[in-house]
């Protein structure tokens, strides 16, 4: 017997607690701890309004940084020019992927697609950690 | 739609250069260069046979959605900070 399991029923035998408090405390203990609160600092999903992009090097001693905010609200805007470029340029493209040993059809690519994929963007980060540079992408 | 563009550069040498451009009335100013631009993308749509009102749509509402956009970049003691708001 463990000891919360022991002074539930010591509480019980001096009276402190009712048969059926009792039993409800140990159905809790029973059932395990239960799930962890969400993290305070959390963003709230679908709010994420910017795509960021944060790099910092370090070049012969000398740091750089460079630090990106897109409005997520471009890339949506930006995608809308698939529909707009010319079968033949797909085509062309297509090919040139596939000489390049990409064999990817970018007449498939619907606009529908690329907007669902910006979309989901807001819960992708993407970190690169080397000692000479460091890259973060993220949404805010 | 993006109402003001500032641009600031910072030297190691000399002043920093500020600039701090309206965005309408530069539109205003630039009118008729943009109007020529606009009939060479209207031109260029009809020989791609691309739907000229669906692009001008889209060059819309890209236009509309740089407000927000800022492009900051340092490298030692020379920066370029771009802002649209």
């Amino acid at each position: 017997m463990n000891e919360q399991r022991k002074d539930i029923l010591d509480m019980l035998a001096e009276g402190k607690i009712t048969a059926d408090e009792a039993e409800r405390l140990l159905a809790a203990l029973d059932r395990g701890p239960t799930e962890p609160a969400p993290v305070a600092d959390a963003r709230p999903k679908g709010k994420a309004k910017y795509l960021r992009v944060v790099v910092h090097t370090l070049e012969n001693d000398e740091p750089g940084r460079v630090n990106v905010r897109v409005p997520l609200q471009l890339l949506r805007a930006g995608v809308q020019l698939a529909a707009l470029i010319p079968p033949q340029a797909l085509e062309k493209a297509n090919a040139e992927m596939a000489k390049s040993g990409v064999p990817f059809d970018l007449t498939q690519l619907k606009p529908q697609q690329l907007e669902a994929l910006v979309d989901q963007l807001d819960e992708v980060t993407v970190e690169v950690d080397q000692p000479d540079a460091q890259v973060r992408v993220f949404c805010e | 739609m993006p109402q003001t563009l500032r641009v600031r550069v910072d030297r190691p040498a000399g002043r920093p250069i500020r600039i701090w451009i309206p965005v309408l009335p530069a539109l205003l100013v630039l009118s008729p260069l943009l109007l020529l631009a606009a009939l060479a993308a209207f031109a260029a749509c009809l020989v791609f046979r691309v739907n000229a009102l669906r692009a001008f749509g889209t060059g819309w509402r890209i236009f509309t959605a740089l407000s927000g956009t800022r492009i900051d970049i340092e490298q030692d003691r020379t920066a370029v900070l771009v802002v649209l708001r």
